[in-house]
């Protein structure tokens, strides 16, 4: 007996030093390889802007998942909505398409304000979607598949809804929302590091800004405050947090919005990046976002923001010749990372309760 | 007026029944005690009482109040706390925020502040670990903290279930020593317990629960020299 728990310890032992030496070999080969390459920063810097969008978007799947175990398949179409709230709160005017063509509102706002904006109506819209698809399934006691499923059934109806009202064109946000600043910025070449000049555009500088900001906030909000530590009470036993005075469902409620509040802002950050391409808008950044998780650890929330760096910039890292296989580099990064670390980057194993 | 009074409390499992006309009450200052087999249906009128399951039929009745539909943190609100078998502490927060959220029905920041410092010297192990992961505790202490814990809400009624579940001897009688302890401060206990002597020796009435049914109640000190308690449960 003893003999057995003496090897297993030692194997385990082993195989903790093998995977933290292959981590690290792989790390140091990284480094040598974006220092190496011609635009190796360059592509570093693109990386972490888009990556921290991924980040904060896979937050709000990352925050429903730890509470309710399900993923939450309307997160893509949240998304695009907070990216349309956005458009319209700036006081721009819908296309010629849709019932709601050449509507606009009588006033508008400041970009940063219609940001914000936007975001609290896309968790408004998160709140809605736990009503309707959520927690009538819940209360009856139904199996999460199912409620898998009710989910997709909203993100299709939101699609829909929105190609209804505003058609199925790309939509441009304003010229210089945020004022007259500089498209871009030269970062020299960094003491000779990189053969060319690093620039990087003003707004992914401001893209991975707002994302750092919201990863702060939210890490503060979860660990530091009574809401968010009830919060995590819920997340981890739900009953037992019911026996301590939590109302779970209104904690559920708050876990929606605030889904739905960072992915609405992560869909107006990649609206200024490239446009607001139509309703379809956030079904690829969705499956997208679902790597992320799963590449994080599920339910983790530093394994989303690293999850989402990760494939940030190992997309950035493709060659522009070979740009239709982008989407595909992210599932690849995904799978090699799965057979090594099946719980993900950070998470934890799953320890079985007897 | 009884604090608690449970009539015909019944409640089925799927399609098992669990609990069949339960009808008991607790005194203001009491400590009552269920004993029974495993699966005679304790921990689930403890549940019922919580609103963790729900009720096929009959009334839970709180200082007067019908609380059968309420929720379960409404429950709570109204001073009712349980301290759930198998402990259920929140293994990935520290013993200090698994007592901040036991009261996390109350708004006096000072008074929960003060509270903690009370528990603490209730059960001076918490207060050594108080920064750890509530998970690292052994299981003595983790029933300390899940008693600690719903203290902290200041009940009026506390529900226990099987508080010596697993432990060491000792730490079982260090447990009873605590349960003395509260009744003499007049907290009211409603205790679900296998070690059906040790309750009865700290309660003041007990009543026998077999197969969801009630089939004997009285005086702790009665039932601890009935014949059929002897031989079913003190062996």
């Amino acid at each position: 007996m003893k003999l057995v728990d003496q090897s297993s310890q030692q194997y385990r032992r082993l195989w903790w030093f093998a995977s933290r030496g292959f981590a690290a070999v792989l790390l140091v080969l990284l480094v040598t390889s974006i220092l190496t390459t011609p635009g190796g920063l360059q592509n570093l810097f693109n990386g972490l802007a888009i990556g921290g969008v991924y980040a904060i978007f896979a937050l709000g799947y990352t925050l429903i998942f730890s509470i309710l175990r399900i993923i939450n398949f309307a997160h893509g179409a949240v998304f695009t909505l907070g990216a349309y709230f956005t458009y319209f709160l700036t006081g721009s005017a819908v296309g010629f398409n849709g019932l709601l063509a050449n509507q606009q509102l009588p006033f508008g706002l400041p970009f940063p304000i219609a940001m914000i904006g936007g975001g609290i109506l896309a968790g408004l819209c998160g709140i809605l979607i736990e009503r309707v698809a959520f927690r009538p399934l819940r209360n009856k006691g139904a199996d999460p598949l199912l409620t898998l499923v009710s989910s997709l059934g909203v993100a299709v109806a939101i699609v829909n809804v929105i190609q209804l009202l505003v058609g199925a064109e790309i939509y441009s946000y304003p010229r210089n929302p945020f004022g007259e600043l500089p498209a871009a910025l030269n970062l020299g070449t960094f003491g000779g590091l990189s053969q060319r000049p690093v620039i990087i555009r003003t707004i992914q500088v401001i893209i991975f800004a707002v994302s750092m900001v919201i990863v702060v906030l939210l890490t503060y909000f979860i660990n530091a405050t009574k809401t968010g530590k009830a919060l995590r009470a819920v997340a981890e036993d739900a009953t037992t947090s019911s026996l301590l005075g939590i109302d779970t469902n209104r904690l559920i409620l708050i876990t929606f919005f605030l889904s739905g509040l960072i992915g609405g802002i992560a869909g107006t950050l990649v609206g200024l990046s490239v446009n607001v391409s139509g309703p379809y808008f956030g079904i690829n950044f969705g499956l997208k976002g679902l790597a992320v998780i799963v590449l994080g650890g599920l339910g983790d929330i530093p394994g989303a923001v690293v999850g989402g760096l990760v494939i940030g910039v190992a997309e950035a890292f493709v060659p522009s010749a070979q740009v239709a296989y982008k989407d595909a580099i992210a599932f690849a990064v995904l799978f090699l990372v799965l057979l090594l670390r099946p719980q993900g980057l950070l998470g934890r194993a799953v320890v079985q309760k007897v | 007026m009884a604090l608690l009074e449970i009539e015909n409390l019944s409640v089925n499992y799927g399609g098992i029944r669990a609990l069949q006309s339960v009808s008991l009450s607790v005194e203001r200052g009491e400590i009552v005690t269920l004993i029974g087999a495993n699966g005679a249906g304790k921990s689930t009128t403890l549940r019922a009482i919580s609103r963790i399951v729900n009720a096929r039929q009959g009334r839970i009745i709180l200082d007067g109040k019908d609380v059968s539909r309420l929720a379960p943190h409404e429950i709570v609100k109204l001073g009712v706390a349980h301290c759930p078998e198998g402990r259920r502490v929140l293994a990935r927060q520290s013993v200090y925020d698994n007592l901040m959220l036991g009261a996390y029905v109350r708004r006096d920041a000072a008074g929960v502040k003060a509270d903690i410092e009370l528990q603490f010297k209730r059960f001076p192990r918490l207060e050594e670990r108080r920064n750890q992961l509530a998970g690292t505790l052994s299981g003595g202490e983790q029933q300390m903290l899940a008693i600690a814990r719903a203290l902290m809400s200041r009940p009026r009624l506390l529900l226990l279930d099987e508080p010596s579940l697993g432990l060491a001897p000792l730490i079982v009688r260090e447990i009873f020593r605590i349960i003395g302890e509260l009744h003499n401060e007049g907290v009211t206990i409603l205790l679900v317990e296998q070690n059906a002597s040790l309750a009865l020796q700290h309660a003041n009435r007990g009543y026998v629960l077999e197969a969801g049914e009630l089939t004997i109640r009285g005086n702790a000190a009665d039932l601890l020299k009935d014949e059929r308690v002897r031989q079913a449960y003190l062996g």
